[in-house]
């Protein structure tokens, strides 16, 4: 616990303040009336207090970066939507060659995702993310983007969010568990205000950096991300990222089309994480110098596909909003979607910075609208909008790209404000979902983890673990069981003959104790007349745990006793079997037996 | 595990991520000499002071993004005039990136798009902004537009609708009979005319004052067939412009249609002194005066008169009759299984040596009985070989007063 917590600790609660500097402060202090005697907040408030500032201070970095990202772009291509082609191949490959500089020699750590730096901070670094990184990332993502390379700024939002957010918590000496967890909250400030969409940041974190619900850090999460939204609304506006056209389903034969954009987007997702698994690493083993002219390299060939595709240049949400509201013909979109997966390839693997969220939805949109513009060349008569595609497509290359089931189908409901869209979005995003389950074991950020020789916890493994219950490792009790209320020789009586020495006793009120035998004859030995098993009993009851308790409750709830009762939930004087602490042991041994064969057979 | 991150020199807590203790080490940077209340005071003040910098720095773009918006869409608009809609479309689309979901200029993109044929997208678009503002009544109009020209009836008459009761900034009324017009337009070339004429006569109560409008709509009903609202509006037109020529050729043929064709006649005759009249006035003007020429019934004719009239008619249902036999292949001489053009025939011709004008003149029962075998003639005729021209047609439609008459 902090020291602000713990008064009665015996160290000082202040950090005592360096002599050259004590006269200033302690003036501050006393004008503020601020210190041991000012004002006091708990930890949890002032965590929480922090999640709000932690949320303004990245709301107004995202704001400015996304408008580094439109100035540099102003600048280096003009303000028309078509690109001359010198500024097209020159523009991406001078910014690469200093991108590549900056992030070798200033920045290394502005390199990689801002996902996986941050579930770095929660599990390997207690929190830590260099406050260099957000400035790294914020120059050198902000150039990259806006010189057109083909990335997108939400990851870098993250990263730069979970680093203020850091800078602040630790300064704030948090304990160990606020302070690692400070980063997410940070994090999901960030890809709140870059995505303008406060659910769908929160669900992304819980799900993809944190990997579970608690709610200590759930309160702070969720009020970084409102107040980093309100930021960015302030300044930039409440508009969605797109504006997203009417959605209502046409034919319930439509679903088939959605689900054979489930397919398809699977697939795409697949060949995407499989481009970067091959070549990432393969790019990364090249001699160190080549790394400095990577990025431009890329750049170079991004600015050649820009000459025949302007669109796959840059994040692309112009060209995303254009696809919701069917402007392009259906084989430019599939041809866009194509080249915007090697085009982000090349971006991503050179080590350039930036993410890969704008891209995945700008391939998804892509395919989606592809697929909804052959359906309505072939079926007219039972197609809805383009635009519904585009956006049901975006939510099934998140589910089939980044592995993030929940978030993407929030996104999709967020960003479009229409509930109607949920039933195609959840067939679509399953089936895409599935398919790179099945053809991909590892999820792209595991992956990239492993290929970082990091191991971070794979948040897709966590949600699928299944808990041991009591059940798994009970067996039943087959000794007689004793009443309190009879009495000590018919109890010997009927434990004659009987091999075991460990016995249950219920005293039909739903509490279980243990006896053995030495005890009830003591008592025969001890008392003259005939007494009850119940006075015979000493200390408290056993402690008791039910089939579906997970087993690790039973381990926490056993102590030193050989076995405890698993008792039914409907009725406590219902023995429905024992469970000992071999048994605990032996079914966890049997789990990672089992867990180890389906790995191998995977 | 709190113990053991307590600096050993000093006691206090040593933050997580860093390795040496901030007040005892090298590192006594003055954030970390703060308490944790100190630290949020200044938090708080850098807050402000980076949404200062922000709002300046966003403000500065705005304008710059305004002002690219602005630049883009006159180019835009400058286009469309010109007749250039592909790029007015890219200059609008190139607008939009700096205004972001602009309600007006994604119209023009739309607007634009339509004028280059490519209606499905513009149709997204108008999709997109009417559902920010379902009761715009220009979002309406032009959906109303796209679905006619893509020729959904259903769709088009309820965004018609909507235009029609929808929000207009400016000039309402105005904008509500140019929809209204639209979709009685739209309804007639649909062949739907009932719902077309009920559009229509909505429409009459609130015109106004304009020979044109008037004009406009009363050629409209008459495309409904409905000329009994259709002619009072010609009428009230020429009230305002006596010499508007459109109207008086509205007027014209609604006055023929109504077999009035003496007010027929008069409308048209000073139609065609004021200027030269459309294929169907003309025509309308032709056979008016036929019919007020050749009509042996007509009130206050001298006797010859009659008779010379009733005697060409006679003369010409016979001739009319025999080209009809001619084009049917109907021949007079076979007896047998007679048709109905063969029993006119046999009647006629056993009227035909009593039809002169001498007896015409003495006989007014065999001038009834002649100029009831020319109508007789010109009825049959039409059923059999399709609407006559000329003096056929006039005794076509006298035949019809007639037999309106004998009803």
């Amino acid at each position: 616990m902090s020291s602000l917590s713990t008064p009665q600790a015996a160290v000082p609660t202040q950090w005592s303040v360096p002599p050259r500097r004590a006269g200033i402060l302690a003036g501050i202090r006393r004008r503020l009336q601020l210190g041991s005697g000012g004002l006091t907040l708990g930890e949890q408030q002032v965590f929480l207090l922090l999640a709000v500032i932690i949320g303004l201070f990245s709301g107004l970095a995202v704001v400015l970066f996304r408008i580094t990202i439109e100035y540099t772009h102003l600048i280096l291509f003009g303000s028309g939507l078509a690109i001359a082609p010198l500024r097209a191949l020159l523009a991406p490959t001078a910014v690469g060659l200093i991108v590549a500089l900056l992030v070798m020699r200033v920045f290394p750590r502005a390199r990689g995702s801002g996902v996986n730096q941050t579930k770095a901070a929660v599990y390997i670094y207690d929190g830590f993310v260099p406050f260099r990184t957000v400035i790294g990332k914020f120059v050198t993502c902000a150039l990259a983007i806006g010189s057109g390379q083909s990335l997108g700024p939400e990851d870098p939002s993250l990263q730069m969010g979970a680093g203020i957010a850091s800078a602040l918590g630790r300064r704030m000496r948090f304990s160990r568990d606020k302070v690692r967890l400070i980063a997410p909250v940070g994090a999901a400030a960030g890809l709140a205000a870059a995505f303008n969409a406060p659910i769908s940041a929160v669900l992304f974190v819980i799900e993809e950096v944190i990997g579970q619900w608690t709610a200590g850090v759930l309160g702070a999460i969720v009020l970084s991300a409102v107040s980093s939204v309100v930021v960015a609304r302030w300044f930039l506006g409440d508009q969605a990222l797109f504006g997203i056209p009417v959605y209502h389903l046409v034919h319930p034969a439509e679903l088939l089309a959605y689900a054979a954009l489930g397919v398809i987007g699977g697939i795409a997702s697949l060949v995407f994480v499989k481009l970067v698994a091959y070549l990432r690493p393969r790019l990364k083993a090249l001699p160190h110098w080549t790394h400095y002219v990577q990025p431009a390299l890329a750049g170079l060939a991004i600015g050649v596909i820009g000459l025949w595709l302007p669109q796959v240049m840059g994040a692309g949400y112009q060209s995303i909003d254009q696809a919701m509201h069917d402007q392009y013909a259906w084989r430019l979109m599939l041809v866009l979607g194509v080249f915007k997966i090697i085009a982000t390839t090349l971006s991503f693997v050179s080590g350039t910075p930036g993410g890969m969220f704008a891209p995945t939805l700008f391939i998804g949109a892509m395919l989606g609208a592809g697929v909804g513009g052959i359906e309505r060349h072939f079926f007219p008569w039972f197609t809805g909008s383009v635009g519904a595609y585009a956006l049901v497509g975006i939510g099934t290359l998140f589910a089939g790209f980044l592995r993030a089931p929940m978030t993407s189908v929030f996104m999709v409901l967020e960003v479009s404000g229409n509930y109607s869209i949920i039933l195609p979005v959840m067939i679509s995003n399953t089936i895409a979902y599935l398919i790179s389950r099945r053809y991909q074991h590892l999820p792209l950020f595991d992956l990239l983890s492993r290929q970082d020789n990091v191991d971070l916890p794979s948040m897709e493994e966590r949600r699928e673990e299944q808990a041991l219950l009591v059940e798994d490792a009970m067996r039943p009790f087959h000794e007689p069981i004793l009443s309190s209320q009879e009495s000590v020789t018919d109890a010997l009586n009927r434990l004659e003959g009987v091999s075991g020495d460990f016995f249950f006793v219920d005293n039909g009120r739903g509490k279980w104790y243990d006896v053995t035998k030495d005890m009830l004859r003591d008592a025969v030995l001890a008392w003259d007349s005939d007494v009850s098993v119940g006075s015979v009993l000493r200390g408290p009851p056993l402690p008791h745990v039910h089939p579906d308790h997970a087993l690790d409750v039973a381990l926490s709830r056993i102590g030193d006793a050989p076995y405890i009762p698993v008792v039914n939930r409907a009725d406590l004087t219902k023995l429905e079997g024992v469970v000992s602490l071999d048994g605990i042991l032996k079914a966890y041994r049997d789990s990672e037996s089992l867990a180890k064969a389906r790995r191998r057979s995977e | 595990m709190e113990a053991e991150r307590r600096c050993q020199q000093c006691g206090q807590m040593i933050p997580w991520g860093e390795r040496k203790c901030p007040a005892c080490g090298d590192d006594q940077r003055l954030l970390w000499s703060l308490s944790r209340n100190e630290l949020l005071l200044a938090s708080l003040a850098a807050l402000f002071i980076l949404f200062i910098a922000t709002t300046f720095s966003v403000t500065a773009y705005h304008a710059k993004e305004h002002s690219l918006a602005q630049q883009w869409y006159a180019s835009g608009e400058r286009d469309l005039a010109a007749g250039r809609a592909e790029a007015a479309i890219e200059d609008f689309r190139t607008a939009l990136v700096y205004s972001h979901n602009n309600p007006l200029i994604e119209f023009q993109l739309a607007h634009a798009l339509t004028v280059a044929g490519h209606l499905h997208e513009a149709r997204a678009y108008l999709l997109g902004l009417w559902e920010r503002e379902p009761g715009n009544g220009t979002v309406n109009l032009e959906l109303a537009q796209l679905a006619a020209r893509s020729g959904s009836v259903q769709e088009a008459t309820q965004y018609y609708h909507h235009a029609l009761y929808g929000q207009w900034d400016e000039n309402p009324a105005e904008h509500r009979r140019i929809a209204g017009l639209d979709l009685a337009e739209f309804l007639i070339k649909v062949g739907q005319k009932a719902q077309a004429q009920a559009e229509l006569i909505a429409l009459t109560a609130g015109l106004p004052n304009d020979p044109a409008i008037k004009t406009r709509v009363g050629s409209l009903l008459m495309q409904t067939g409905e000329y009994e609202h259709a002619s009072p509006l010609f009428r009230q037109a020429l009230r305002l412009d006596a010499d508007y020529l459109p109207a008086l050729e509205g007027a014209g043929e609604a006055s023929f249609e109504m077999r009035d064709y003496q007010a027929a006649r008069r409308y048209l005759s000073r139609a065609k002194r004021l200027g030269a009249l459309s294929p169907q006035s003309q025509q309308f003007l032709e056979t008016a005066t036929l019919i007020q020429q050749g009509d042996p019934l007509a009130p206050r004719l001298r006797g010859q008169e009659r008779a010379t009239r009733a005697l060409a008619a006679f003369n010409q249902g016979m001739a009319r009759l025999s080209q009809c036999a001619a084009v049917r292949g109907v021949s007079f001489d076979n007896g047998a299984q007679q048709s109905d053009l063969q029993q006119l025939h046999t009647q006629a011709t056993a009227l035909q040596p009593k039809v002169t004008a001498r007896n015409l003149a003495r006989d007014s029962d065999l001038l009834l009985k002649a100029t009831d075998m020319a109508f007789q003639i010109e009825q049959v005729t039409e059923r059999a070989c399709g609407e006559p021209q000329g003096l056929d047609l006039a005794l076509l439609l006298l035949s019809r007063i007639q037999e309106g008459a004998n009803e």
